[in-house]
């Protein structure tokens, strides 16, 4: 009991230390305030046209798509992670040194950091954008279920945030692992739904997400957020969802500690 | 000018042997640069694999508007891109002093130093892909149609050059922050589809006041044949935005401080 409280004590602390420290760049994520609604702005008219008079495509109606895209910002904003760049850049200055000889996990200190970090952006990015989407565009952004979307979302950071460090221990290997964190972040922004929903794929397509990581970090807790999942012709009620999402996220975590058991073996600090 | 262009093209020359020096490098960032930007080309496809479309336009003919928008980016990016991360690098840094030590024009400095190898994959790539749609839409443009595209292609290119200008120019004020392009990439995307999916004001906004539809729309309606000769009066405002970026540019180097550097 004494160590989890200890470790939530470290959480609260390294957290509060993020948000202080990226509140100092604040303009940095209101950004947001302007891009994501312009990109909202685009997806509207594009949807829009799209559907003409009406009816449905791959089973959505032009509301839900248009809610989707709304929802999908927001969730973004909750979630947003950059572990993988922060890590890699640890490893190959060498910094990363100054974390080994701490008595602290360093994925528990970046997943605290995260943590300040997202609570900066629930308030600077999240808020403002929930209101310019509600008031501004009139859509509909309450949760069906709020109990089940903050579960599903909090699943999602952290099945974004281990996927991410994991990728980024791929530096211990390659020091310069800028490639295949490129690579990544395109097939990820591709199948996790941001730039279409994956029920608009083939369906072969569809079926292969079940056993990837992508859905898990956005469509999922945007199917959660407007209460009906489909996917690949499967139907599953929220809780179901929700159940397979936190059996994902748990599978990513074991990978994660099977990596960085044989990742920090490679580590050689620069100047140490 | 002979200068200037000697200086150029010993700039571009030196761009080359530094990614020729660093291949695996160049090979794999201009992959990802063209796979990143080939990737919302395949949205639409997926848009129409589930039977829609956007009004009367056909797949290929969107795809040729995306495909030119890819191009135009290719090719801006190829000139510009540099500058605006160098000058955001530059001014957090505060070593800007070097560009002004120079003896020539910091802008034209810029430009010359920071050409970009990488986007090399995008321009490749944006010509394979609008060879391919024309060939699938079938039409042979005509000498006049191919005339008006250029000059609307090439006021394309300078709406995004002005794009890029305007972008280096607030990080003198907004300094240190990597977000800047990001507000410039979202008012880009109306210029990624049909003008005809827009409403009225927004088609105002992006033919005369940031005139991004030149990027894709434009050009693409005049390979078709679809545009009129009183469109080529677009390309005006197109001109004015970039004289404004490189205005601005230079206006905002005045008010470098520096850190005593």
């Amino acid at each position: 009991m004494s160590i989890i409280k200890k470790q939530l004590a470290i959480l609260k602390s390294v957290a509060f230390v993020t948000y202080k420290e990226w509140a100092a760049y604040r303009t940095h994520s209101m950004v947001s305030i302007f891009v994501g609604p312009v990109y909202f702005l685009v997806q509207y008219y594009i949807w829009t046209a799209v559907y003409g008079d009406g009816g449905t495509l791959a089973g959505m109606e032009l509301s839900q798509t248009i809610r989707y895209f709304g929802v999908t910002a927001l969730i973004g904003y909750l979630t947003m992670d950059f572990a993988d760049w922060n890590l890699q850049m640890l490893i190959r200055t060498g910094k990363y040194l100054t974390f080994a000889l701490r008595p602290l996990n360093h994925s528990f200190f970046a997943l605290s950091q995260k943590v300040g970090h997202r609570f900066l952006g629930f308030y600077i990015e999240f808020i403002p954008c929930f209101i310019i989407f509600t008031l501004l565009f009139r859509i509909n952004m309450i949760p069906e279920s709020i109990g089940w979307t903050i579960i599903s979302v909090a699943l999602a950071f952290l099945m974004n945030f281990y996927v991410n460090y994991t990728l980024g221990m791929t530096a211990f290997w390659l020091v310069d692992s800028n490639g295949i964190r490129h690579m990544f972040s395109l097939v990820s922004a591709f199948f996790s739904g941001g730039l279409i929903p994956l029920v608009f794929f083939p369906n072969w397509l569809q079926n292969i997400q079940f056993f990837l990581p992508f859905q898990y970090v956005l469509y999922v807790p945007a199917m959660v957020w407007t209460g009906n999942y489909s996917l690949g012709g499967i139907t599953m009620s929220i809780p179901h969802i929700v159940a397979l999402q936190a059996l994902a996220v748990i599978s990513m975590i074991i990978i994660s500690k099977v990596v960085n058991h044989f990742a920090i073996k490679r580590f050689t600090g620069v100047g140490a | 000018m002979k200068k200037a262009i000697s200086i150029y093209l010993s700039c571009v020359k030196t761009a080359f042997s530094k990614a020729i020096s660093y291949r695996s490098s160049f090979i794999f960032g201009t992959i990802i640069t063209l796979l990143s930007n080939i990737l919302f080309p395949i949205v639409t496809m997926l848009i129409y694999s589930n039977g829609a479309s956007f009004f009367k336009w056909s797949i290929w003919e969107v795809l040729l508007l995306q495909s030119i928008y890819t191009m135009s980016l290719g090719v801006s990016s190829l000139i510009f891109n540099g500058v605006v991360w160098e000058t955001m690098n530059h001014i957090r840094e505060g070593s800007f002093e070097i560009v002004l030590l120079r003896p020539m024009p910091p802008l034209f400095y810029m430009i010359a130093s920071n050409f970009n190898p990488e986007s090399i994959g995008l321009c490749i790539g944006g010509v394979v892909m609008t060879s391919v749609s024309l060939a699938n839409i079938g039409v042979m443009p005509a000498a006049i149609h191919l005339v008006k595209f250029l000059a609307m292609f090439i006021s394309g290119i300078a709406v995004m050059g002005g794009l890029y200008l305007i972008m280096a120019a607030i990080s003198f004020k907004w300094v240190g922050n990597s977000r800047i392009p990001e507000i410039f990439d979202s008012v880009k995307t109306f210029g990624k589809y049909p003008l005809e999916i827009f409403p009225k004001q927004i088609r105002f906004l992006t033919k005369f006041i940031i005139p991004v539809a030149m990027i894709g729309f434009f050009p693409c309606t005049a390979l078709l044949g679809n545009s009129n000769n009183s469109e080529l009066l677009l390309c005006i405002p197109c001109l004015i935005f970039l004289i404004f970026g490189i205005w601005i540019y230079n206006k905002m180097i005045k008010l470098y401080e520096g850190v005593g550097g």
